[in-house]
């Protein structure tokens, strides 16, 4: 992993965190407390599930732990949680040490990715339980209830069972029954995973603004990198137990730290030509006949040149960067997605307008600007502190 | 070759539509979707009749025989009230004849018995059972196999000191019990090898494997030492041990289908885990309790063998009573019988019809996901 990337990351962004504190419900907000990570390893066996985690969550900030499945962030989260006890490393909340705390005694409230209703309870039964637990009695829980419950919208499905409930409805009595004692910290487990395309997004804007509304610092889990792009204040990318960079979207997906995080963010990902770096020059294997003076680079046995799919487009034979073969092309409503054969082994995606047509198998030139391409060594994943430079005429 | 294949295909589809079946074997499909064929429904049918008129022809004989006189049970068989034989109270106005020496007076202590014996055990085991088989369905256990070496070969040690040597059995009992806490914790750690949960879970069903009547000797002489022979506790501590493996079997598949997300959302909700098992866990699992409960009480109910060698006469159940009816000096009351037995099944019959709203599907849905 990059340490490098993931600390500049860090420092960049602890400017960042400060604007998603303002606003919002004061009561909330003053409750809002800093949650951090350091040093948090787990093994399952042999198998090193979480290597060396630090993480530190602002209060009221909205954090992200992104990463493919089987990465740890699950495992991560159910750290804090406290439903996993970490091999080494603390968890803080607050000014708090809580590592060896029971769950019960962590003020964090999770959601669930497959929601965990308690199915022989009502709606206002779910959503009453830690309060239930907690002693709370008569009309005092049941204003709180109503309220929680109104925040979500589901104030008129009270006596409802969850068997009763579509997908989404109950996706909401979970998000209550989190909100409904004003935790200190929220954790969320892809609570979103469960439910149709079009109720994600509908869900996606609905969590953002309550979140927002609520000033709860959270702690989200995807490995969906629209929902950590639309999200996240931060995102931190997680690949097979360790940090691979931490940073705002934007950063991240304008700046990535290696070749992992560049190849996850994005859809489609980033292209990438295998080649290597020689004498000044990026030259990519496999016959593709690429060639492109770099600035700036040592000489790289295995280096990759990446560039985004929206920052090319397909061009005339022998008036682009390198020429292909198209090998598909498809129109996804707003764009049109070309697929081009580069040599053998490499297949790259070109966004292009919607309105643009072209026959399988033509030869077309592929450009982008070149301040918009990235290098990478192979080897390590690293990203070369390399740029592409415009080739001499002739 | 595969053209071959594929030129029979085509013959076939041609067919399709005349391929129906006509005449006799129309009999053998079904007319549409989702229903049996006419023959097959017919031939269910029937089955289904005749087994249960097998299967409750004894209780028919049971009702009528308790309303016949002597004579008419001794006449050969006589099957239709009112038709072969006069139906008559005598055998049921006994029940309600205390005063007298009668034989049903005599069943009221018996009957006390069984209904303490039985209810008590079912609960405890039910308790205990299902506690067990929720902590082998959520927790894992790794008793390491050396240590359990230790604990048989310190047990047959004591046995032998005790029996063959004459040692006070407290003191053999406390040695060994030190000993093996001693050795446990020394030794112990060096042990590699440990079984898991599902080795914990044979092991308890195994203990059904051994007939009962070889182990209801040694029953009988523990409790003889102690003396509790003939008295409740005995035989109530007795079935919920012999019960017990049912329990934690049955219950263990029923906790184990329950969401562990459910558990874990409710650890965070604040809930401890004695809490989390009582609101959570148990309310999803009565379905399964409801169903070990009958099963467990009805086989306490019927059992014949502990209970013929523990108790004698205070603490006698009704199965012994039944049983010890086919003697005497006035030869077989078949019809005093008859009431008793019927009386007998009453209980277990309506404990069936309480505990059935329980026994149904679909407990869990909303559980998890849409």
């Amino acid at each position: 992993m990059s340490e490098v990337g993931a600390a500049a990351g860090n420092a960049e962004s602890a400017g960042n965190a400060e604007p998603a504190a303002a606003g919002g419900g004061t009561h909330a907000r003053s409750r809002a407390r800093r949650l951090s990570i350091r040093g948090l390893n787990k093994w399952f066996g042999a198998n090193h599930v979480v290597k060396d985690l630090s993480l530190a969550v602002e209060p009221s900030e909205f954090l992200v732990l992104l990463g493919p499945s089987g990465c740890g962030k699950t495992t991560a989260l159910r750290i804090i949680a406290g439903l996993e006890a970490a091999d080494s490393g603390r968890v803080l909340l607050g000014d708090t040490d809580v590592t060896d705390e029971l769950p019960k005694y962590r003020d964090i409230a999770m959601v669930f990715q497959s929601y965990a209703l308690y199915p022989h309870k009502t709606v206002a039964e779910n959503i009453g339980f830690p309060l239930k637990v907690r002693g709370l009695k008569g009309e005092e829980r049941a204003a709180a209830v109503r309220d929680a419950a109104a925040q979500v919208h589901m104030e008129d499905l009270l006596e409802r069972y969850p068997r009763q409930l579509s997908g989404g409805q109950r996706q909401r009595v979970a998000l209550a029954r989190a909100i409904v004692r004003r935790p200190s910290a929220f954790l969320m487990d892809e609570p979103l995973s469960n439910l149709d395309a079009k109720l994600r997004g509908y869900m996606r804007a609905e969590l953002k603004h309550m979140q927002h509304e609520l000033g709860v610092t959270t702690v989200y889990v995807t490995h969906d990198q629209v929902e950590a792009m639309t999200l996240a204040h931060r995102v931190a990318i997680l690949d097979e137990g360790a940090l691979q960079q931490i940073g705002t979207p934007r950063e991240v997906y304008d700046n990535p730290a290696n070749l992992f995080v560049a190849g996850f963010m994005g859809s489609p990902p980033m292209n990438f030509v295998r080649g290597r770096i020689e004498n000044g020059r990026f030259e990519s294997g496999g016959g593709g006949g690429v060639g492109v003076p770099v600035e700036g680079a040592r000489d790289v046995a295995e280096a990759v040149m990446g560039f985004r799919p929206e920052d090319a487009e397909v061009a005339d034979p022998g008036t682009g960067l390198f020429d292909a073969t198209v090998y598909a092309a498809e129109l996804t409503g707003d764009v049109t997605l070309v697929t081009v054969a580069l040599g053998e082994d490499a297949s790259l995606s070109i966004k292009m307008p919607k309105e643009y047509d072209v026959d399988f198998d033509r030869k077309v030139a592929v450009r982008f600007p070149l301040e918009r391409g990235f290098l990478f060594d192979a080897a390590t994943g690293d990203r070369l502190p390399a740029r592409f430079i415009s080739a001499p005429a002739g | 070759m595969r053209s071959g294949a594929l030129t029979r295909m085509a013959e076939i589809r041609a067919n399709l539509p005349a391929a129906r079946a006509r005449g006799l074997k129309r009999w053998f499909e079904p007319t549409r979707i989702g229903r049996m064929s006419p023959a097959g429904s017919i031939i269910v049918y029937a089955l289904l009749i005749l087994w249960s008129a097998f299967v409750l022809f004894p209780f028919y004989w049971l009702a009528v025989t308790s309303f016949k006189l002597p004579i008419d049970v001794f006449e050969g068989p006589s099957y239709l009230p009112w038709v072969d034989f006069t139906p008559n109270l005598h055998a049921w106005a006994d029940l309600l004849d205390f005063s007298a020496k009668s034989p049903l007076a005599e069943t009221l202590t018996p009957y006390r018995n069984s209904v303490i014996i039985a209810f008590c055990s079912t609960a405890l085991c039910v308790l205990v059972g299902s506690m067990a088989a929720y902590a082998l369905a959520r927790i894992e256990y790794k008793p390491k196999l050396g240590t359990i070496l230790i604990f048989v070969v310190l047990m047959i040690g004591a046995a032998v000191a005790v029996g063959v040597h004459g040692v006070d059995l407290w003191v053999a009992g406390a040695v060994a019990g030190a000993l093996f806490i001693l050795l446990a914790r020394s030794v112990g750690r060096y042990f590699r090898r440990s079984a898991g949960n599902a080795d914990i879970l044979f092991w308890m069903i195994s203990q059904r494997i051994l007939p009962p009547v070889v182990a209801v000797v040694p029953i009988y002489m523990m409790f003889q030492r102690v003396g509790l022979l003939d008295t409740h506790l005995a035989i109530i501590l007795t079935y919920t041990v012999v019960n017990l493996p049912i329990v934690v079997w049955l219950m263990h598949d029923f906790f184990a289908s329950i969401p562990v997300d459910l558990e874990e959302s409710a650890q965070l909700d604040g809930a401890s885990r004695l809490m989390t098992f009582f609101e959570i866990v148990i309310p999803l699992a009565r379905a399964g309790l409801a169903a070990t409960t009958l099963l467990v009480l009805i086989l306490s109910w019927n059992e014949y063998l502990v209970a013929l060698f523990l108790s004698t006469t205070k603490a006698q159940t009704l199965p012994i009573l039944v049983a010890g009816m086919n003697g005497g000096e006035k030869g077989i009351l078949w019809w005093t019988m008859a009431v008793v037995i019927i009386i007998m099944i009453v209980p277990v019959i309506a404990m069936a019809l309480l505990l059935q709203r329980f026994i149904s599907k679909g407990i869990l849905l909303g559980a998890v996901k849409g």
